[in-house]
């Protein structure tokens, strides 16, 4: 364990708290960090919403249980919403089926627009490098000048000659 | 100058919530800068419609900027993505869902962060409450991502401000006392505060754990925390308590312990600073970052030596000292200018203002009522100074629609219209008041303290909200050389003097009243730059209160008198005999009420006692034996009734003039003046041209006194009335107006 503060010298107060430790013969902690954290990763937003669509595209299916009441009213309430579930699913199945079909819709056509973007993405990403790479000896490469030498008057390039038509 | 607006869009406003709080903070230092704008949510809790509305009302200019505050999953990501406006973000950050695995929370959680890479790309302005959380931003593809800090105002945390009765409670518990405050959730590890109290009290048996904010009292996991807790002894839930409740827990506290496991600022490590807590913190996420390298910050769990720590923070004075005082040092990172500062760099530069200059000044008044159907107060004395500056300054009115203070509603038309020499804009208040409700909510503000968003929420069902009226002010801006507001108390002052603070010339009218205690007219006396008080007691009241008030001055008003003859007033009204005057509005709060109760024992006690005419309007309906109510009257008749009255009765405990008292004295009539207030008590005194009292009896011996000896009182206050020249009161306005003109950059 470390302690960190500028206002105070952390390492004499640890050290004290060390030896207290000793003293009523306890375990002092450990000399390394228990800190293991940054940022969170991010989460790509498409493939999220695809995952998290297809897990309730079956909208029949209930969540789970829950209430935020204490004692016998809670136990109450879960009671009674699991008895609602049990006598009602052929109902809830009747009434939601047109609305699951047409999730299942929705998840797809999302799902192809998806990779599409996808898709338009990787090409963009592609593009963008291939632009770059083009554009990057212009733009950095030294122009190195050779000595130059006094330039002789250009030839004309001679023209080559038409060969004649054979004559027939 | 800014010539856009900044409106912000949380997920849901409820009061105690922190983003909320924050988008409030934003809100002021975004005044600071220059920029008006509104707060709009996607569910608004009620009692808060006043200062928030709902994202259905929300209607945006191109150049408008709309700030979406993020902390969670928001069906507002999709609207925000289709603002045909510009757009900025700022983020909060979102627990990791590791913490909620299996509950219903997981899911909003995740979504959250899938928003936030979503919105990459699709926002002007992203902004990072901390480091932090702009790396995490960064980190969702985000760019040019800048760091905002949160307001926190020290002032709102100090000893004073504390519920007195829970602070001696939880002051008199055992000790060390440790104080968490956090809601119940798991990422706050509570459980760890548990275990760090159950170390702790092996080595100081009378150790005590208070943990403040909400909890799920029939949550599975909170009944377990609970009953560890009873076995341990010693702790105490507070669940969600007031700020005045929240100072004394923090004020009563030896020590502040975080045990969280995700932080993206952690406001509460913020409150403990204030506060004059040491904070113990483990350094999870953005905790380190908050604390600044002040406080401790330790890095593993090891709850008997981190016991063995906080006994020592506790008992060594030294140690707490050199703690605290750094810990009061890093506050300033989240001050008002601190946020201001962060704002002005992340947003858009607005575009460059074209300032005009003339020979001839030009002033715009703002305040809350205008015309002269209005008899006295504040509102008839910016009246009579803008017409008195009139011929030698160009001023314009920026007022309401409304001509009843109490309700505000809009009864004159909106638009430009002239008051003599005046231009007067109108503009339509968006809300009207309920007086009774408003009258409940005050009775539960006042006394106690509050924190920002209550105080907002009390001054707009003040009202009048007219924001129309802030923007036409801030789009008119380089028009003015000098804009005076009018009473301090009222929100296009509180908020209008900030939005236009290098101009700003503010008249308080203040006297010693409730509201005069909340932090958030610091803006209307610090701000600005000058005060015109109108009496020594106004001015010494307002210093004693905001010690870092403006520069001030005792300007006042003049008092021309009309040629007036009592005997028309007599047969107006059919009146014969003495009478008492009070001209001004009828309410319970202007000592009206308590007026009438002494005149009726008067009535009962004396058959010659004379009559008391009331001359206003308001709430009260006055009534009762020898009382004559002759409503609103036009200024001849004011002037009548005042030169053949008795005396004038000035019943007000809160004057910051009392105009009336000096109209009086103008032409010769003594007054007889509640002295509970130290206005009236101070021009009594000055002017020697009258009586006090402050109870029934006093008054009757007032009567009295002015009856008996009428001609040498009248004589000292027609005197005293003679100083009050108009000429004085100009040429103090005049120089006021030249020094904001040479200190305006152009």
């Amino acid at each position: 364990m470390r302690l960190f503060g500028k206002d105070v010298t952390t390492q004499k107060l640890l050290e004290v708290a060390k030896e207290r430790l000793g003293a009523r013969g306890l375990l002092p902690p450990s000399e390394d960090s228990g800190l293991a954290d940054g940022v969170e990763p991010p989460v790509d937003a498409f493939a999220f919403a695809i995952e998290a669509m297809a897990e309730h595209v079956d909208v029949t299916r209930g969540l789970p249980i829950e209430t935020h009441r204490d004692g016998l009213a809670g136990q109450a309430v879960v009671l009674a919403k699991r008895a609602f579930r049990r006598v009602g699913q052929l109902f809830i199945n009747e009434a939601l089926a047109r609305q699951v079909v047409f999730n299942g819709h929705a998840l797809d056509g999302y799902a192809t627009l998806g990779a599409e973007v996808a898709k338009l993405r990787e090409q963009v990403a592609g593009l963008e490098a291939a632009l770059t790479k083009a554009q990057a000896p212009a733009a950095k490469a030294p122009v190195l000048k050779a000595p130059s030498a006094p330039k002789a008057p250009a030839e004309k390039p001679k023209r080559p000659r038409r060969p004649r038509t054979p004559p027939r | 100058m800014a010539t856009f607006r900044v409106h912000q869009l949380v997920p849901n406003f409820r009061p105690g919530d922190a983003m909320g709080a924050a988008a409030i903070g934003f809100q002021r230092a975004l005044r600071h800068l220059g920029f008006t704008g509104e707060v709009f949510a996607g569910e608004v809790a009620p009692g808060c419609e006043a200062i928030v509305h709902p994202i259905a009302r929300l209607r945006v200019e191109r150049d408008d900027l709309v700030l979406y505050h993020h902390g969670i999953a928001s069906s507002l990501v999709a609207k925000l993505l289709h603002l045909p406006c510009r757009r900025g973000l700022v983020f909060h950050n979102i627990t990791p869902a590791r913490f909620y695995a299996g509950t219903r929370l997981a899911e909003p959680l995740v979504t959250g962060r899938a928003q936030l890479t979503a919105l990459a790309g699709h926002v002007d302005v992203a902004i990072g409450v901390s480091r932090f959380n702009a790396s995490e931003l960064e980190a969702a593809g985000h760019r040019d991502v800048k760091v905002v800090p949160l307001l926190v105002e020290p002032e709102r945390f100090a000893a004073s401000e504390a519920d007195a009765t829970l602070l001696a409670r939880l002051s008199r518990a055992g000790s060390p006392r440790v104080l968490a405050v956090s809601r119940v959730v798991p990422h706050k590890r509570v459980d760890d505060l548990l275990s760090l109290h159950q170390a702790l009290k092996r080595i100081a048996p009378r150790a005590q754990l208070t943990v403040v904010g909400g909890y799920d009292a029939g949550q599975r996991a909170f009944k377990a925390l609970k009953a560890r807790a009873d076995d341990l002894g010693q702790v105490t839930f507070l669940g969600k308590v007031t700020h005045a409740q929240l100072v004394a827990a923090y004020r009563s506290a030896e020590l502040f312990v975080s045990m969280s496991e995700h932080e993206g600022l952690g406001v509460p490590l913020l409150e403990a600073f204030a506060s004059e807590v040491p904070v113990l913190a483990f350094g999870a996420a953005a905790v380190p970052e908050t604390m600044g390298g002040r406080g401790l910050v330790f890095d593993e769990k090891h709850f008997a030596a981190l016991a063995e720590v906080a006994a020592q923070l506790v008992s060594d004075a030294p140690l707490r000292g050199a703690l605290i005082a750094g810990q009061r040092e890093r506050l300033r990172d989240f001050s008002l200018e601190a946020v201001a500062d962060g704002l002005r760099a992340a947003l858009p530069a607005p575009p460059p203002s074209r300032p005009r200059r003339s020979k001839r000044p030009r002033v715009a008044f703002v305040v809350q009522r205008f015309g002269e159907f209005i008899v006295g107060g504040a509102e008839a004395h910016a009246r009579q100074v803008a017409l008195a500056l009139a011929p030698r300054v160009n001023v314009e009115v920026f007022t309401t629609c409304a001509t009843d203070h109490l309700s505000w509603k809009n009864e004159l038309p909106p638009g430009t219209s002239r008051d003599g020499p005046l231009t007067v804009h109108r503009f339509p208040a968006s809300r009207f008041r309920n007086i009774r409700a408003f009258n409940r909510t005050s009775k539960e503000v006042f006394g106690t303290a509050q924190d920002l968003v209550a105080e907002t929420r009390w001054l707009a069902d003040q009202g009048p909200t007219a924001p129309a009226l802030l923007d036409a002010l801030v789009a008119a801006r380089e028009r003015f050389d000098a804009v005076a507001f009018f009473t301090y108390l009222y929100q296009p002052t509180v908020y209008g003097v900030p939005l236009l603070a290098d101009r700003a010339l503010v008249v308080p009218t203040a006297h010693d009243e409730p509201p005069l205690a909340f932090h958030l007219y610091a803006d209307v006396f610090e701000r600005p730059r000058a005060l015109l008080c109108n009496t020594p007691e106004e001015e010494a009241l307002i210093r004693a209160r905001f010690p870092n008030a403006a520069p001030s001055s005792v300007v006042g008003v003049g008092v021309t008198p009309l040629p007036a003859r009592p005997e028309r007033f007599r047969d107006a009204f059919d009146l014969a005999g003495p009478y008492l005057l009070y001209v001004g509005r009828m309410e319970a709060g202007k000592g009206v009420a308590e007026l009438l109760e002494f005149h009726q024992a008067m009535v009962r006690a004396f058959h010659d006692a004379p009559t008391l005419v009331l001359a206003g309007a308001g709430e009260l309906k006055p009534k009762g034996a020898r009382v004559l109510a002759v409503g609103r009257v036009d200024e001849q008749t004011k002037w009548d009734a005042l030169s053949g009255a008795l005396a004038v009765v000035v019943p007000s405990r809160y004057e910051s003039l009392s105009l009336l008292a000096l109209e009086a004295f103008a032409v010769g009539t003594p007054i007889i003046g509640h002295t509970a207030g130290a206005v009236v008590r101070g021009q009594l005194e000055r002017s020697q041209g009258g009586a006090g009292y402050d109870d029934e009896a006093s008054f009757l011996e007032a009567v009295r006194v002015v009856g008996e000896r009428r001609g040498p009182l009248s004589k000292r206050a027609r005197a005293y009335g003679a100083k009050h020249q108009w000429r004085n009161v100009i040429d103090a306005w005049l120089s006021a107006i030249e020094r904001v003109r040479e200190g305006v950059k152009r």
